[in-house]
């Protein structure tokens, strides 16, 4: 009896999973019933005969409460379900299998938190915006299609269930990016999408790849098929570069801090500090961690610090607060990656590494979160609360960050890579310099542009990001990585990059301030400004050169196909009526087949 | 005869009926030529479901009739049979509603539903030919049954796309019969079976078998618009939109995609067409054409162009998939088969959408179309993403098939050159979606704007069939693993194919 109660419990917890990203999708559903009478509604309009109903279309609060709400199945699923559900729903894509783990419980809490405060945010962000920038229905549309996938990807455990979250995130985002239609946002889009759907490919063709040597469509065979994959080591490459453009690996970053500032404030939190996790997501569920060692393990690690270091270096270059964030998001994504370089170099110690990784993911993503809110949701003096979510990304100790640091450090110190916790310790220094830059730029941009005092409800909404990212660790990760709080003996250990970081920055805007230091200017996506210039020369020559002219190739098959033309006409002439013709053959061959037998 | 074997007959006769009804019927009798045409289509439907589910229970349904000594004319029905089938009288009953809204006050209706009826009966009798002789006689009625629809308009530009087209198919019906009386003379007349039947024959005519393959392919690559055959199809869609729906989505491509399946599996039998080295020129040749004419279609700047050579490269994706040895290859060419049909059926009506209510030929003048037609566009959008492969659209499901087929038949390169052709997809057709949705309407306004509905965007005859395919490319994808799903039927003919 108690036996049957509990499974009949376990079914219903595990078709509880599919709700989380299901709301969301039929919310969507009713933005396009909305969307659709009103567009219509619109068009008709010019014809005069409906000019007297209502002019823009305007969406109802009700539904943009709800799209706000949007997350809270997902929320209440993650803090509340017991034990760990799953759910098989055979008949659905490959055999569709949903999961809800000690990784997806700790990452759809943090996703779906930073989802419902962000969502929040934007339902209120068009009192004070310009007309542009404010949610429309195509925004609202994009903004729920992005929660489904990522509320999805997290929850699904079979490749093709998993993959298609994956896609539907990475499309619904091109709208978020894009949605203020200005050219900076226009060519971010243009940018994320050129490195998105290649990106996709890569994913694709590692996934098959290593899918024909599974034994079953689940995520959890793929790991150990690619390790006794005879290219397993090329597999693996691919699935790494795939999902390392979403989680801006270095070289395949250049997307990320042009798309991350220019979408709406409230979009650019979930895309830095939701969305970005997607592509790690993907990493620890399909890489052979803890299996087998890799042979591009170490240049793997080479490429984490470089951008955990380098994001650091190019971030403080900049001017734009929300560019700052999104280089150390680079930074960030790079320490985290570093972890997985290491799980990668030695099997042994993933084991240990995988709830750090999913303790710094969470941190980060809701320090993240409340940093990028923080940008248009505070004033004045209020501004100096953005300080602790800052500190708490460096590492300063009783934060979450410290926590997520001295676990990682931990864990790290077996790593054989030389110099990587000083390296680690470099890019702390990186960091703390990163939110000095950060708190600066804030203040820079906000004694220039006049722009009108945040509503209170903003405020009120980052404080509480704020606040969550604070507080974010206890309850999160009371049960996940069973971490601890650090002890004074880790203090010093903790403290030396932060107050190297603030003394640097001190100096370097003490230096300002009089003059005697100018920062070089490095444009926002770095590399992408040269290869932009690259490209475009490219097509010149390519245009220029008439053997290759592009427009040559495209005639050709019209003058072959002309060609031909004429030499039917010509032969049309001589045969009259085609269809007789055809009878002709055709009662030949007949006659031919009875001859023949 | 039993009624199994009246099942097939009365398949045909559900449609040849309607032709020669509608031909009978004066121009101006709209209601009942359109009553005709669906009674028609419904009634065909049943009898192809009767039909699927006898199938799947293991019935045959088979008629034969000797028309000369030695020479049968067979239909019957097996899995192969109505997955074809299956797809044609669905997309058929879609298209007609399609077609009565698109040429509403048009001229000479009779004469184009007439042959439209007379279309779909040669695509079912090809669907349910038992034999090469069969096959050939419905594949050459096909040809001249759709020719009046490509010339419909009557515009000296269709005129020629009309000449090209019966030149083209015409020639390669003529190689076909060539490789048909060649094989005849060798073995006789020799029925389609699952798993082939030439394997059985002598080993000294192993050599000539490889010829006539070669000859029989050449002359079904033709109607595949399999590179460097494949000049008539862009040409052709002058035609009406619903007739270009018909040519790229069920008739004219798929006879011949579903001609080279029939010689494959049914004739020389995949494991003997493997063992003579046949199957590996024929992937080469899809590639080719899979990429040239994905780079052709980035090429183009008006829509129905470069649709039609998105057509070309999709369907030589059944043939890559039908060059794959292995079950997993098999599904992926079968399971495409259908899928392309419900996708390019899908992009089809929506550039008729475009065309009729905006008057939109070019792609430049669909910014901001999205506002303005909605549900079409979102049709569109359905229809791109699942060319491209996106899941969880049924494209992405032929796609993962024929990735999982390549990669177990020891043909890698497939992969690559589905990745490639992926993102050429993407590269072609994420410009037109971005134009729909996210550019701002054009000042100059629409080039030619009806108000074809007051409650919708486009009248509902044009509306209604091109949401419903687009349904079917979600529920194709996300519902793969149902029974009766395209890709469960694919899986069931598979392993009939490979266990027999």
């Amino acid at each position: 009896m108690n036996g049957l109660a509990m499974n009949v419990l376990a079914m219903n917890a595990g078709w509880l999973l599919i709700l989380a990203p299901l709301t969301p999708l039929l919310l969507a559903g009713l933005w396009c019933i909305q969307g659709y009478r009103n567009s219509y509604r619109n068009s008709t309009a010019t014809h005069g005969e409906s000019a007297q109903r209502k002019p823009d279309g305007t969406p109802s609060a009700v539904l943009i409460w709800l799209t706000a709400l949007a997350p809270l199945p997902a929320l209440l699923i993650a803090f509340f379900a017991h034990s760990e559900p799953h759910l098989v729903v055979e008949p659905v894509l490959l055999g569709n299998l949903w999961v809800l783990d000690d990784l997806s419980r700790g990452l759809l809490g943090m996703t779906a938190l930073l989802w419902l405060i962000s969502g929040l945010y934007a339902s209120r962000y068009s009192a004070t915006r310009a007309a542009p920038a404010q949610p429309n229905t195509g925004f609202w549309l994009c903004w729920l299609l992005a929660l489904t996938g990522n509320l999805g990807l997290i929850l699904c455990r079979d490749i093709a269930g998993f993959y298609s979250f994956f896609a539907l995130m990475t499309f619904a985002g091109y709208g978020l990016v894009v949605h203020s239609g200005s050219d900076r946002a226009r060519r971010a889009g243009r940018l994320y999408l050129i490195m998105a759907v290649p990106g996709e490919m890569l994913i694709l063709s590692g996934l098959v790849l290593a899918a024909s040597a599974a034994t079953s469509p689940a995520l959890q065979a793929l790991p150990p098929a690619i390790a006794d994959h005879a290219w397993g080591d090329g597999i693996a490459a691919l699935l790494w570069a795939g999902f390392g453009i979403k989680a801006g690996l270095a070289l395949l970053h250049m997307w990320l801090p042009l798309a991350h500032p220019v979408a709406p404030t409230p979009a650019s939190a979930v895309l830095s500090g939701a969305m970005i996790k997607a592509g790690l997501l993907g990493w620890v569920l399909v890489l052979p961690l803890g299996i087998t060692a890799l042979p591009w393990a170490e240049l793997a690690m080479t490429g984490a610090l470089v951008a955990a270091i380098g994001g650091a270096l190019i971030g403080i270059t900049q001017r734009e607060p929300k560019a700052v964030l999104a280089y150390s998001s680079i930074s960030q994504m790079g320490i985290i990656t570093s972890m997985l370089a290491a799980g990668l170099m030695q099997p042994a110690l993933w084991p240990a590494l995988a709830p750090v990784v999913l303790l710094y993911t969470l941190h980060h993503g809701l320090a993240k979160g409340a940093l990028f809110l923080g940008v248009s949701g505070l004033q004045g003096r209020a501004r100096l609360w953005l300080w602790l979510p800052a500190l708490s990304l460096a590492g300063l100790p009783l934060t979450t960050g410290a926590a997520a640091k001295v676990a990682m450090k931990g864990a790290l110190y077996d790593a054989s890579y030389p110099g990587l916790i000083l390296l680690l310790g470099v890019a702390a220094i990186g960091t703390t310099l990163l939110m000095v830059r950060f708190m600066y730029c804030l203040r820079q941009t906000a004694q220039q542009t006049d722009s009108p005092p945040p509503a209170v409800s903003l405020t009120v909404l980052t404080m509480l990001a704020i606040l969550a990212s604070l507080i974010g660790l206890p309850w999160l990760t009371a049960d996940v990585a069973g971490q601890r709080w650090p002890g004074a003996a880790n203090a010093v250990q903790l403290l030396w990059p932060v107050a190297a970081g603030l003394v640097l920055g001190g100096v370097a805007l003490g230096l300002a301030a009089r003059g005697r230091l100018s920062s070089p200017a490095i444009p926002a996506g770095d590399l992408i400004v040269p290869a932009e210039r690259a490209a475009a020369w490219l097509m010149r020559r390519w245009q220029r050169r008439p053997a290759w002219r592009w427009e040559d190739v495209v005639q050709w098959e019209g003058r072959w196909l002309a060609r031909i033309g004429a030499w039917v006409a010509r032969l049309d002439q001589r045969i009259v009526g085609q269809t007789g013709a055809l009878f002709v053959v055709l009662a030949v061959g007949i006659a031919l087949l009875a001859g023949l037998t | 005869m039993s009624w199994t074997s009246w099942m097939p007959v009365l398949v045909l006769l559900s449609s040849l009926v309607t032709a020669l009804v509608i031909f009978c019927l004066p121009e101006n009798r709209h209601i009942t030529r359109g009553l005709l045409n669906l009674v028609g289509a419904v009634i065909k439907i049943l009898l192809v479901g009767v039909m699927v589910i006898g199938v799947e229970e293991g019935m045959t349904f088979e008629a034969r009739y000797t028309l000369l000594p030695g020479v049968d004319f067979v239909l019957r029905a097996d899995g192969m049979a109505m997955f074809f089938a299956g797809l044609s009288s669905v997309l058929w009953l879609f298209t007609t509603l399609y077609a009565i809204g698109y040429l509403e006050n048009s001229p000479n209706r009779s004469r184009f539903f007439g042959f439209f009826s007379l279309c779909v009966t040669s695509t079912m009798g090809i669907a349910l030919a038992g034999n090469l002789f069969t096959f050939l006689l419905f594949y050459e009625l096909l040809t001249l049954s759709t020719w009046p629809l490509v010339v419909h308009r009557g515009t000296e530009k269709a005129l020629a796309a009309g000449r090209t087209y019966l030149m083209y198919t015409l020639t390669g019906g003529a190689v076909l019969l060539g490789g048909v009386l060649w094989l005849h003379g060798l073995v006789g007349d020799v029925d389609f079976r699952e798993g082939g039947v030439l394997r059985d024959m002598p080993l000294a005519l192993h050599g000539q078998f490889s010829l006539i393959f070669a000859v029989l392919i050449v002359g079904l690559a033709v109607k595949a618009a399999m590179v460097p055959l494949h000049g008539w199809l862009p040409l052709a869609m002058v035609a009406p939109a619903p007739v270009s729906a018909l040519l790229h989505a069920v008739a004219v491509v798929k006879a011949g995609a579903f001609g080279i399946i029939r010689v494959v599996y049914d004739l020389y039998g995949i494991e003997f067409a493997a063992s003579l080295n046949l199957l590996w020129p024929l992937g080469m040749m899809a590639a080719i054409t899979i990429l040239y004419a994905s780079m052709r279609a980035l090429a183009q700047s008006e829509l129905k162009k470069r649709l039609a050579y998105s057509t070309i490269s999709q369907v030589s994706y059944i043939v890559l998939g039908i060059s794959l040895f292995g079950p997993i290859g098999t599904i992926g060419a079968l399971v495409h088969l259908l899928h392309q049909g419900f996708m390019k059926i899908t992009l089809f009506f929506c550039a008729g959408n475009y065309a009729e209510t905006l008057g939109i030929h070019d792609i430049k003048d669909l910014d901001g179309a999205g506002k303005r037609m909605p549900l079409t566009s979102a049709a569109f959008t359905l229809g791109a993403f699942g060319m491209i492969g996106a899941p969880p659209l049924a494209g992405f499901i032929s796609k993962w098939f024929l990735g999982v087929g390549a990669v177990n038949a020891g043909m890698t390169w497939a992969l690559w050159v589905l990745v490639a052709s992926s993102l050429l997809n993407a590269a072609y057709f994420l410009p037109i979606v971005h134009r729909l949705w996210f550019r701002p309407r054009r000042a100059e306004g629409w080039p030619k704007e009806q108000q074809l509905s007051q409650r919708f965007e486009t009248s509902g005859w044009l509306l209604w069939p091109t949401v419903a395919t687009a349904l079917t490319i979600i529920g194709a994808g996300v519902l793969a693993g149902m029974p009766f799903s395209p890709l469960s039927w694919a899986q069931l003919v598979a392993a009939r194919e490979y266990l027999l």
